[in-house]
């Protein structure tokens, strides 16, 4: 597989066990993980339902904290950042691309891709605007800038939730299984549409997927099960 | 700042998003709706409260002794506050008209006098009594109708008294009484009339007349006042029957709504109201029991009217009802009776016959202008006195005609005033001097008025009647004196150089009041004038109260109607949050900060409210508007008073629309206080959660 140039880890975790609390039921969702990523990866994550893919984008996503063990995002520990930090790096460095779209509805087309650029408050107007419709061309959606979502198919849902994620030209992306509510050919053109934007742009990409066909365009893949990794490089550092 | 219009652009863009948000629109909408009208309607009222209060007695503002117990309290004839007199008018007059905004200075004083006049008899017996003493005598034809109006008198009372003794036990008459009566109903009696006719009517006036007793006690409420200054002064003052008081001449404006209700015939009067209710108001005497009341009592009550005519009147009013009932019946009263019983079919055309024919043989009122009136009054030490005053005529304020409060004083000049007053001025030094001199007796003793006071039967109210006869008529020199009074003009000078209770202020600029009020007050002090000065809304006592209790009433309503617009609200936005759980979350993952999210919920809130409270504010001026437009009928007598007219026409007040966009500002701001704050606990994870 190939890999990074720089070779530098953008996401580094050691060790983390995550387990949530049902009243007096401690339900055990990831079992001592390490992983690292390389920046401008183009990872993705496998396994069954209830493996844990989830729980470890939350985590890597900064929405999340471990119960033990380290996140190292882009150098930062996220243990040790309070809410505010932990806002400013998922604005500033991360981008996230949901499984159900999860755009504002009210808000049009071109408005949901400004809006992480509006949060940033370091842009005017026009270069805005030059992003946005730049992505927007990008994946293909420059002719429906105005549109509503509700006004759009799944597919093209997506591909807004990309060019929101990618706005902010963030350092890495997470997408938790970005394909599983579109049919197998939108799902296909996602990847590939993905896959262009990490080659183009240089962006860690970190997808989660339990689609097989999904995940042969992986560069680097880890497989999960029952919370801890079977196989990829985590295991491979996890054994060390 | 794109932030912030990023956050109103979905506001709007959210407010018909969800049906919760409609429900809060519409709570909204209502509430504003009520605000805005009720609050006009109140400020409406207030400037008619206003403009009737200050526009008929109290003025914008009032000066009083300070040293006083109560303050003036205008409309409330019933409890005369205790004021202290302010000894010199003229010395307060001058300092106080100094202010720049002053434009007159009127003095004034409120008491209440207890009126009684005559029986019909009474009157009768004085008319036959001149019509054969030499200096006035009449014709035999005058004089014969006279007696055979005091006969039918008789025999009405004997008839009346007859039929009482039907029903009550034997011998609770005095049977002399009954003696007298037959002796002056016998034909006797009568033929010997002429040959002693002054015996005769001293029989009839110690024996008869009080047993005819028709006499009323009346309390008239009366300002005392410098009756040309006050005409000035308030201008919506209007003559309606008679003339204004000559300048500087002692006399009486009654009011023209006393005036009706109490010096009128009592039948024609309550035909009157039956008329107004019919005509202006669309009532049905089938469907309004007051109505149906004053019908039984006209039915009823018809003596004042059998009493007054004589046989040759009786005569034709007999034929006229007669006429008008298609009926054979030749006693009055019953004719009478069945005339007054009418129905809505028939009123109308009853009420023009009455009007048109059977008016002219009766006296409409019992009191007309140009003649004297005896009024009795508290003085200031507790005793009564009496003075007689000349009626001019009547009065009223334009458009207040039919209001009782506004007419509820009367107007006397202010030496009367003074004289009942129980002050001494000089004239009464005078005449009370040439009294003790021609009598040796004082004044008036204040045994003898309590005992006129508090008697209670009939012929002590005689007594009364002649105590006020006597002490007016005592001794040639007074008799002189009283007829002086009523003739004499009094200087400017004179009526300005002495007591008044009080004065009211009228001012160039009303919206200056307070600032003027301060600057009086200063003049008062620094003066050493001893005043204190009061608005009008103080002055006049309760009824100033009443907007406030209005207001307070409006206020705590909304107050009531916001709460639970409150609670609602904060429910309402709080299930709308929780509906967004996904959105929320969403935006606090892609990096919004939970100021963000609070700001979002806030602005979204108050966005909403103002559009829908605009909405609302916009529907509740333009039914003002309407309102404006076609008016609010005042439906009694006291919200004639309130509206200062016959109708309201509110407009839009500004300070209602002000108050209504902050308070939905607050509202819905502390509504949304705690769902916001929800919000900003959503956790970014609920944006990863799966749809199912
Ligand atoms: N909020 C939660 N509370 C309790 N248990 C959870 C929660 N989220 C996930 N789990 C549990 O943790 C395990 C891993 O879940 P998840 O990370 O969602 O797996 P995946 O995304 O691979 O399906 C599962 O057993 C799941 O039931
Ligand atoms: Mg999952």
């Amino acid at each position: 597989m190939p890999k990074n140039t720089e070779g530098q880890d953008i996401v580094s975790i050691q060790n983390v066990i995550k387990e949530y609390h049902l009243d007096k039921v401690v339900v055990p969702a990831l079992r001592g993980v390490s992983l690292s990523v390389e920046a401008g990866d183009f990872l993705s994550i496998v396994g069954p339902s209830g493996s844990g893919k989830t729980t470890l984008l939350n985590l890597i996503g900064c929405v999340d904290v471990a119960t033990s063990g380290t996140v190292l995002i882009d150098g930062h520990d996220t243990k040790s950042l309070n809410d505010r930090q932990l806002t400013d790096l998922r604005l500033n460095t991360l981008g996230f691309i949901f499984q159900s779209f999860n755009l504002v509805p009210v808000l049009s087309v071109f408005q949901n891709v400004e809006f992480p650029l509006l949060l940033q408050r370091k842009f005017t107007k026009e270069e805005r605007a030059k992003r946005v419709d730049e992505l927007l061309e990008k994946v293909g959606l420059d002719k429906h800038t105005q549109h509503r979502p509700s006004e759009l198919s799944g597919g093209q849902r997506q591909r807004v939730a990309i060019a929101r994620a990618l706005v902010t030209r963030p350092k890495i992306v997470l997408a938790d299984e970005p394909t599983a509510n579109l049919d197998s050919v939108t799902g296909e053109n996602i990847i590939d549409l993905m896959k262009e934007m990490n080659r183009v742009e240089k962006t860690t990409f970190i997808f989660s997927t339990h689609d097989a066909k999904v995940m042969s365009h992986a560069n680097s893949v880890i497989r999960l099960a029952d919370g801890k990794i079977t196989d990829g490089k985590g295991a491979k550092a996890g054994a060390h | 700042m794109s932030w912030f219009l990023l956050l109103l652009q979905t506001s709007f863009r959210n407010i018909f998003s969800s049906f919760l948000n409609l429900v809060i629109g519409l709570i909204i909408l209502v509430g504003t709706f009520f605000f805005v009208v009720g609050g006009s309607l109140v400020d409406s009222i207030d400037k008619g409260m206003s403009r009737s209060i200050i526009g008929s007695v109290a003025g914008n503002c009032q000066v009083y002794e300070a040293s006083s117990q109560d303050s003036p309290a205008v409309f409330e004839s019933w409890q005369i506050p205790d004021l202290d007199p302010i000894p010199d008018f003229s010395k307060i007059k001058g300092p106080l008209m100094s202010d720049p905004n002053v434009s007159a200075v009127v003095p004034e004083g409120i008491n209440t006098a207890i009126v009684v006049y005559g029986n019909t008899i009474d009157q009768v017996l004085e008319k036959l009594r001149k019509a054969v003493s030499p200096g006035t005598r009449q014709p035999k034809a005058v004089v014969d109708s006279l007696k055979a109006h005091v006969r039918q008198m008789v025999s009405v009372i004997q008839t009346d008294m007859g039929k009482v003794n039907q029903i009550a036990a034997s011998g609770s008459f005095d049977p002399q009484a009954g003696e007298d009566l037959k002796k002056a109903s016998s034909n006797e009696f009568w033929g010997s009339f002429d040959s002693d006719p002054f015996n005769h009517l001293e029989f009839l006036e110690n024996k008869i007349a009080y047993l005819i007793p028709d006499s009323d006690q009346i309390f008239l409420s009366y300002v005392g006042t410098d009756l040309d200054a006050y005409q000035r002064a308030f201008d919506r003052m209007e003559i309606v029957d008679g003339q204004m008081v000559p300048p500087g001449h002692r006399g009486m404006l009654l009011s023209k709504y006393d005036y009706e209700e109490m010096f009128k015939l009592k039948s024609a009067h309550r035909l009157d109201q039956i008329h107004e209710a019919l005509t202006e108001k669309n009532k049905k005497i089938a469907k309004d029991p007051d109505l149906q009341d004053l019908v039984k009592q006209n039915k009823l009550q018809t003596r004042e009217i059998v009493l007054q005519l004589d046989p040759l009147s009786s005569q034709k009013a007999v034929s006229i009802l007669q006429g008008t009932l298609n009926s054979k019946e030749t006693d009055l009263s019953k004719l009478l009776s069945a005339f007054f019983d009418t129905d809505d079919s028939n009123f109308e055309s009853r009420y023009k016959v009455f009007y048109d024919q059977l008016a002219s043989l009766v006296e409409l009122y019992r009191l007309k202008p140009g003649e004297m009136l005896t009024i009795k009054a508290y003085t200031k030490s507790g005793s009564v006195d009496a003075v007689n005053v000349k009626i001019y005529g009547t009065f009223q304020f334009k458009g207040l005609e039919k209001s009782g409060l506004a007419g509820s004083e009367s107007l006397m000049d202010l030496m009367s005033f003074r004289d009942l007053y129980g002050y001494v001025t000089p004239d009464k030094i005078a005449e009370t001097k040439a009294l003790e001199k021609t009598a040796g007796v004082s004044f008036v003793s204040r045994d003898q008025a309590e005992a006129d006071l508090f008697g209670g039967s009939s012929d002590v109210e005689q007594s009364q009647q002649k105590a006020i006869n006597d002490k007016a008529e005592m001794g040639g020199g007074a008799k002189v004196k009283r007829v002086d009074l009523t003739q004499r003009v009094y200087t400017q000078d004179e009526i300005e150089k002495g007591v008044a209770m009080g004065a009211a202020i009228l001012l160039k600029d009303p919206s200056q009041l307070k600032a003027t009020m301060k600057r009086l007050q200063a003049i008062c002090d620094k003066d050493n004038l001893g005043l204190k000065v009061i608005d009008w809304q103080k002055a006049a006592g309760n009824l100033g109260q009443f907007v406030l209790a209005l207001k307070i009433i409006l206020y705590f309503a909304t107050f009531i109607i916001f709460v639970v617009a409150l609670v609602i609200i904060n429910n309402a936005v709080v299930m709308a949050t929780l509906q967004r759980v996904r959105e929320i979350g969403t935006m606090r993952a892609i990096g919004a900060p939970k100021s963000f999210v609070l700001g979002m919920v806030l602005t979204e809130t108050v966005v909403l409210g103002l559009v829908f409270g605009a909405l609302g504010s916009a529907l509740g001026s333009g039914f003002v508007m309407l309102l404006n437009h076609s008016g609010i009928p005042a439906a009694n007598e006291f919200l004639y008073f309130f509206f200062s007219g016959p109708r309201l026409y509110p407009g839009l007040s500004l300070g209602s629309l002000i108050g209504a966009f902050i308070v939905v500002l607050i509202v819905t701001c502390v509504s949304a206080l705690y769902p916001a704050t929800m919000a900003t606990k959503v956790s970014p994870i609920e944006a990863m959660a799966s749809d199912e």
